[in-house]
């Protein structure tokens, strides 16, 4: 097991030599700090300027951490998916699988750099992260979990582009196939989830009963009301509803979904959330629940037992999150399976003495 | 199992039986059998496409012949390619090498992957670099080095575990003269200390300085042994040079030798055998002749190797 470990050891150390001494590493790096501090000096000001107590919450710093999800998705594609593909356009693959490394070493140390490569962009942007902390207001739970699983999530970037160097020949290909699988999860799921819910529509009827204000005689002062409240004739109206609830299970393999969904959020008295994990989240768990097909809104019997507004009772954000099913383990560990996948074929196709071998490809 | 009875082998280091190996339509490998002996040079002699490198991908256990059955060190290396690597040294046709490395740490780092210890693999790789003359460049960066001396750190690479089996394919090419003496050098020297060292070239010369034995390949097929024999006993050329062009030329008229061709070097005549070369040479001399060169115009192994393809060549046209 020492041994194992001691060659995967070497291996990651090697590749990480590579790879961190390239200029490119430094200037993305450099690019990734220069753009998050931009993003928090410009959250800081602007959500200071609608009038909220940014100290008071973990808005800065839910919203710098989706970004760093954002930079750290399009950046490791580039470090990943060239990683087994491009060492044999080297003629480094073949020396190295001669020597007593494994196929499954090589692999595992290549996923294994590119994903500690793709923390150090996470590691850049650490002063601004500690920065919105340290201004308060992000609870213990909410800073671990979003921690987490954001690194969960680039190392599953980082898996499926080592993955997919070792199954496709060309570096070229693979680097655009992980983007393609990157933006399928993050951008692809929310246009199924829109166009699964338009396809799928229920005719929903709406029952207006409101109050006749033409009769009744004098207004109430306070209320607003006619002394005598008489019902008008119930209106109704038809109309074609989206059916999210029969497709929201798509969002549940959205990296941003999986992360807004797992970390704890904060909500304020009206029960608002208080972040962006939470608004994220709440916006999903919402389109869980089925539209009502026969709505009735009794204004007038509402005024009869004395309260107008019960007729128009909304749930808030936090009430939709506690009686809804959280989806984000089941997006996590869809994602950890895909890597794990990509990982499986490649240590396969990298095994040798190579058999059957693509067109195209080639051995040393 | 007949290849064990022949008492001639000593042991066989490389045995290669029927193997073949193709990419879909394209047959690279037909039908290669062979063995070499410890303590042996073996040249792997081919045209360009003749399958040298496919074979030699097959010995390094990179790819897994269609058919037929290959033992390195006694092990096979599809069933156990660890056993097999752990004996062997592969050096590539491709010099790849880690760009952002140093020399003596690609050596390092090469002897870690074989599960040297840290401090072995240092020591191994000081060794080796002396051994190869790449001393003076130890610290610098291997994407800087020449062609020839990237060649001399694939050899070297290929040796640091100390196998007993060395797989070089095309290890002169871009190497300077004096670089391919101590090429020469090393070979035999690691040959007379037991390692088994196959060696692809298309530089005949060169094999014939260092190699034992040879393994003709042509079109994936290796061409048996008597044929070989018969094609190197066959009628070959001989270069003779004397101080006097014309005095050579009449001595060889009257001695009833046709010329077949003169060229810069000197006049070219057919000899059967060296027997017959030696008693022509004689004769000349005794003529008063003033001979100053007298050797075969090619090789063995490239008079072998051109005799068996003119011979490929004749059997398709029948």
């Amino acid at each position: 097991m020492t041994r194992y470990l001691d060659t995967l050891g070497t291996l990651v150390q090697l590749e990480l030599r590579q790879r961190i001494r390239s200029v490119a590493w430094i200037v993305l790096v450099s690019v990734v700090f220069v753009l998050v501090g931009i993003v928090t000096a410009l959250l800081w000001f602007s959500l200071g300027a609608f009038g909220g107590d940014v100290s008071a919450n973990a808005a800065v710093y839910s919203t710098i951490i989706f970004f760093v999800l954002l930079v750290g998705t399009l950046v490791t594609p580039a470090i990943s998916g060239g990683a087994v593909n491009g060492d044999r356009d080297a003629g480094t693959l073949a020396t190295t699988q001669v020597t007593l490394a494994t196929a499954g070493q090589i692999v595992l140390s290549k996923f294994l750099a590119a994903w500690t490569v793709a923390l150090t962009f996470l590691a850049a942007s650490l002063p601004f992260l500690i920065f919105s902390v340290a201004a308060g207001g992000v609870g213990l739970a909410t800073l671990l979990v979003s921690l987490g699983v954001l690194v969960i999530e680039l190392g599953i970037v980082a898996g499926i582009g080592v993955g997919l160097s070792a199954l496709m020949s060309r570096a070229l290909f693979s680097v655009v196939t992980t983007y393609l699988a990157v933006a399928a999860l993050s951008i692809g799921t929310l246009i199924a989830f829109v166009l699964g819910g338009l396809a799928f529509q229920s005719e929903s009827r709406s029952t207006f009963i409101g109050i006749d204000y033409s009769v009744g005689g004098e207004f109430d002062p306070v209320t607003g009301l006619p002394e005598d409240i008489r019902c008008l004739p119930p209106e109704t109206y038809e109309s074609p509803v989206p059916r999210f609830d029969y497709v929201w299970g798509i969002l549940a393999a959205n990296p941003y979904v999986v992360l807004a969904d797992a970390a704890p959020t904060t909500f304020d008295r009206n029960g608002n959330p208080q972040d962006l994990f939470g608004s994220i989240s709440a916006g999903v768990r919402q389109a869980q629940i089925p539209p009502e097909l026969d709505r009735v809104q009794d204004e007038c019997a509402a005024a009869l037992a004395g309260d107008l507004d019960s007729a128009y009772t909304f749930e808030s954000a936090e009430e939709i999150i506690e009686r809804t099913v959280p989806s984000w383990f089941v997006g996590l560990i869809l994602h950890v399976v895909l890597a794990g996948l990509a990982l499986g074929g490649g240590i396969a196709r990298t095994r040798t003495p190579a058999g059957r071998l693509p067109k195209g490809s080639r051995v040393a | 199992m007949t290849q064990d009875s022949v008492p001639a082998v000593p042991r066989a280091a490389i045995e290669v039986e029927g193997v073949a190996r193709s990419f879909g339509d394209v047959h690279a490998v037909r039908d290669v059998s062979f063995t070499a002996a410890a303590g042996s040079v073996t040249a792997l002699i081919g045209p360009n496409g003749s399958g040298k490198t496919t074979l030699l991908l097959v010995l390094a256990t990179l790819l897994a012949p269609d058919a037929g059955r290959v033992r390195i060190a006694g092990f096979d290396p599809v069933t156990d390619p660890r056993s097999v690597r752990t004996r062997m040294g592969w050096m590539p046709d491709i010099l790849g090498s880690w760009a952002t490395l140093s020399v003596r740490q690609t050596l390092e780092t090469t002897g870690r992957l074989y599960e040297l210890t840290a401090e072995q693999s240092r020591v191994r790789a000081a060794e080796l670099l002396e051994l190869v003359g790449l001393d003076p460049l130890a610290e610098q960066p291997t994407r800087v080095l020449s062609r020839g001396q990237k060649q001399r750190l694939s050899l070297a690479r290929a040796m640091v575990h100390r196998p007993e089996v060395l797989l070089l394919d095309e290890p002169a090419s871009g190497l300077d003269p004096a670089a391919r003496v101590d090429l020469r050098v090393l070979v035999r020297r690691l040959a007379s200390e037991g390692v088994a060292i196959l060696v692809s070239s298309h530089v005949l010369a060169e094999l014939d300085e260092m190699a034992d034995a040879a393994v003709y390949l042509d079109q994936g097929v290796t061409a048996s042994a008597d044929r070989v024999a018969s094609s190197r006993a066959g009628a070959r050329q001989w270069r003779i040079r004397a101080l006097d062009p014309s005095a050579l030329a009449g001595a060889l008229a009257s001695e009833g030798v046709a010329i077949a061709s003169t060229d810069h070097l000197g006049t070219l005549v057919s000899v059967a055998s060296e027997t017959e070369a030696a008693e022509l040479l004689a004769r000349l001399v005794a003529a008063g002749v003033a001979v100053s060169a007298f050797g075969p115009a090619v090789g063995d192994l490239e008079h072998t190797f051109l005799d068996l393809a003119r011979g490929d060549a004749g059997e398709a046209g029948r």
